[in-house]
């Protein structure tokens, strides 16, 4: 132990013990004549069980240390050799760890902590790069010294490194080796720089989140499951960073300064400017084709960004149960550059809008119609994609559009020109070509119905008409795997146009056998469909069906038997 | 109830130092016959974790000694003995805490600790020390508190990699060295002619469960003696077999 009041090596006075490490403790000492303060390590012989290895390593370690200057990084200005201790002087650091504000503030504000990792990325980004590469490995908040100015700088430097490394034979124990990365308990390769970036990811969860990664329940949770204000941006770069493979983690610290400079771009909010931003981007450029060659690189990097972040979000929007927030991650995927060509968002969209209430509402209706119109020309591209789609929103507003009153009629002629889009653009072979012909054929049908009536036209279109049906019936309402909303549905259509227009089906040619037929399909297939009795609304469809079907044969009965 | 104990230690085959420790009571109360029983396994990168060991299971005894009397005239309930149990848990966290501080070392130790009278078993754990009650078959009682039990079900990890994976030393807190410590306990009825065994980690490593069986079975535990020279055998495979940790284990035969 030093004592205090002691002169060491003749110029450092040492005034007090401001702090215990492993194996060492730590005084601040002033240079009387130079009236500056020093921190004083000393590594004493006694805590130590083989001091002399110890002490070599110390020495290795200085010498590289010394040479390293950094804002970040305390200076050491000299090393003291002496019979009972090893001694180290270094810039005395005023202020207190991050450590210490943890756990008096608890978690920290984002900006500050984003401003610190800015600052702890550059340091070893600097350590990183000195030859042979510097790996700190003991990144944590106790290690890290807050100044009054604001910086920080990384401490407790002056340990040997081997004394990092984890003894396996030893049990040990998560609170004491700090955050370490998978691979720093060996078996699993090499540390390297990689380490590090994974230690500091887990100092940021902390700081951000105030919950130790080394505590209960031992595991770095998205932070907004934590926090929901904090950035989506800032979530995805810690995520990364604490990947178990270090082959996903950032693999340099220069990648991770990149994303933490960027880290609002990768937020959801600035998502949607983004979009706005890179259309004026996209018209400069088209513009200057002097550019065109570093156009194309540049363009290409984010292509190849923007199609990762695409998937991504794909995948974060299908594991969301909030329909609202579905919604809009499948709205943001439509709007990254370069992305709005693929289907997936848009059929996510229709299947959210489905599964959401079972109701298409108008506003819905008119926002997906908006992004499919607007995204045309790039949708187009795969003709197959396009159909699907169009098919999809075909169906989508032929069963779920709600539209006031009588909507059945207004659903069908809504669907028409969806079905269109599919005979015009279907690729060859398609497989729903007839079925997307068939529900155009019965949407135009009820369209035009009333006007061919009124021009008494009409004659000669009921028959293909209930031949549509028919076919319907056949494919979609007995269809099992189709979902009962659109079975019931469809059989519901089919039997008010048979209560409707028996008359006409009659005049058409239609025979009685076919429309008892099918009077008796529909109420067999109804009869059929298993429907959860908490699902009150298809439980409703499927009454009503059921309740309607006596009158029904009773229009029948009437056209028919007037013969 | 009545009970025969046996309890054994050896200091392995390549440490200097045995850092396990134990203790075991029986205690005679108006509730019947009660045991109690502690082992921890002391953790230190130096040569200190026997004195975080040593002194959680002097702590755990004296308090079976001061406080159990009372406990049985009041009837032992289950939150009673969670909430003494984690707060004498919190006191010594933080006793060896400062005590490592102040001498330089990082020193830590795990606990079981298992209460068992007439009607039910009482247990604390922390770290990989580890509860078995062997009756017509093996059972562990405790989950063990380490990185490659928390892997294994996550998902990361199938129990065969996990012996072999380099981290199952690795726990995920004990009593010195964490911040707080969240204990797990374990509560259930009291068999008769079962064995309730405590064990470290150093002893179920090379052995099988078949072997614990063959050896601790209730037919063959039948005399403090038998037990002792039992378990010095099973502890003797072990060393065979290289274990590098220290071996302790400790058990308890119940009969009517």
């Amino acid at each position: 132990m030093l004592e205090i009041g002691s002169l060491i090596d003749g110029k450092y006075k040492i005034l007090s013990e401001i702090g215990h490490g492993g194996m060492s403790v730590v005084y601040m000492a002033i240079n009387e004549r130079a009236n500056k303060t020093w921190a004083v390590k000393e590594v004493r012989k006694d805590g130590v069980l083989d001091f002399e290895a110890v002490k070599q390593g110390l020495v290795a370690e200085t010498d590289i240390l010394k040479k390293l200057s950094h804002p970040n990084l305390p200076s050491i200005v000299d090393v003291i050799d002496t019979d009972e201790s090893f001694i180290i002087i270094m810039d005395y650091i005023e202020g207190n760890s991050l450590n210490r504000a943890l756990s008096e503030y608890g978690a920290q504000p984002q900006e500050y902590v984003i401003e610190w990792a800015k600052q702890l990325c550059d340091v070893l980004g600097y350590l990183h790069s000195r030859n042979p590469a510097i790996i700190y490995r003991d990144m944590k908040p106790a290690n890290i010294m807050l100044k009054p100015d604001g910086n920080v700088t990384l401490i407790d430097f002056g340990t040997a490194r081997e004394y990092k490394e984890k003894n396996l034979a030893d049990t040990t124990c998560l609170g004491t080796v700090g955050y370490a990365a998978p691979e720093q308990f060996g078996g699993m390769g090499q540390t390297d720089a990689r380490t590090d970036i994974y230690c500091l990811g887990a100092t940021l969860y902390h700081l951000v989140t105030g919950c130790n990664p080394s505590e209960p329940p031992y595991e770095i949770k998205p932070i907004r499951q934590i926090n929901p204000e904090l950035s989506s941006g800032l979530e995805r770069i810690i995520e990364k960073c604490v990947q178990r493979n270090p082959d996903d983690r950032y693999q340099s610290a220069a990648e991770l300064m990149y994303a933490l400079d960027h880290y609002e771009e990768i937020d959801d909010k600035f998502k949607k400017k983004q979009k706005r931003k890179f259309a004026s981007f996209v018209a400069v450029m088209s513009a200057a084709v002097i550019f065109g060659a570093s156009g194309f690189v540049f363009d290409y990097a984010a292509t190849k960004k923007a199609s990762a972040t695409y998937s991504s979000k794909i995948k974060e929007a299908e594991s969301t149960s909030d329909f609202d927030k579905k919604l809009q991650i499948y709205e943001e995927c439509i709007a990254i550059p370069e992305q709005a060509g693929h289907k997936n968002a848009y059929l996510g969209l229709i299947q959210t809008y489905k599964d959401n209430d079972s109701v298409f509402s108008v506003e819905e209706a008119s926002q997906l119609e908006k992004l499919i119109t607007n995204n045309r020309q790039e949708l187009q591209k795969s003709s197959a994609d396009y159909t699907e789609i169009c098919f999809e929103t075909g169906k989508l507003f032929w069963y779920y559009y709600d539209y006031g009153g009588d909507n059945q009629l207004t659903r069908a002629t809504n669907s028409i020109r969806w079905f269109e889009e599919v005979i015009n653009n279907a690729p060859e072979n398609y497989e729903n070509i007839g079925m997307a012909e068939v529900y155009a054929n019965v949407g135009t049908f009820y369209r035009d119905i009333k006007t061919d009536v009124t021009e008494a036209s009409d004659k000669g279109k009921y028959k293909p008409v209930f031949d549509n049906f028919k076919e319907l019936i056949e494919s979609v309402a007995m269809d099992k795997s189709e979902s009962e909303i659109v079975r019931l549905e469809l059989l519901e259509l089919a039997r008010s146009a048979i209560q409707q227009y028996a008359t006409k089906f009659k005049g058409d040619g239609v025979s009685r056998a076919e429309i008892d037929d099918m009077i008796q399909h529909i109420e067999t297939i109804t009869k059929g469909i298993v429907i959860n009795d908490s699902d009150t609304v298809i439980k409703e469809k499927q009454d009503n069906i059921l309740a309607n079907i006596s009158d029904t044969r009773v229009s029948v009965d009437t056209s028919y038997g007037t013969n | 109830m009545n009970y025969i104990v046996a309890a054994s230690t050896d200091i392995g085959n390549t440490k200097n130092t045995n850092q396990d420790s134990y203790g075991v009571r029986v205690y005679t109360t108006i509730a019947g016959k009660i045991v109690f029983a502690v082992l921890c396994d002391g953790v230190g990168g130096l040569d200190k974790g026997e004195v975080a060991s040593g002194t959680v299971v002097n702590a755990f005894c004296r308090w079976s000694e001061n406080r159990l009397p009372k406990l049985c005239e009041e009837g032992i309930t289950d939150d009673m003995i969670r909430v003494e149990w984690a707060n004498l848990i919190d006191e010594y966290n933080e006793k060896i805490k400062v005590y490592g501080k102040r001498s330089g070392v990082k020193l830590g130790t795990t606990i079981t600790a298992m209460l068992i009278t007439d009607k039910r078993y009482y247990i604390i754990n922390v770290g990989d020390t580890r509860a078995y009650e062997i009756t017509d078959n093996v059972r562990v009682l405790t989950k063990d508190q380490t990185v490659v039990e928390r892997e294994v079900d996550a998902g990361n990890l199938t129990r065969e990699e996990a012996k072999n994976d380099a981290r199952r030393s690795v726990l995920l807190q004990c009593i010195g060295a964490s911040d707080s410590i969240y204990p797990d306990m374990f509560f259930g009825e009291t068999r008769s002619d079962a064995v309730y065994m405590l064990c470290s980690d150093g002893f179920r490593h090379e052995i099988t469960d078949d072997e614990m069986f063959a050896y601790m079975r209730p037919e063959v535990m039948l005399s403090s003696e038998s037990m002792k020279s039992n378990m010095d055998n099973l502890i003797d495979i072990n060393k065979q077999r290289m274990e590098r940790d220290n071996i302790t284990v400790l058990t308890v035969r119940t009969f009517e």
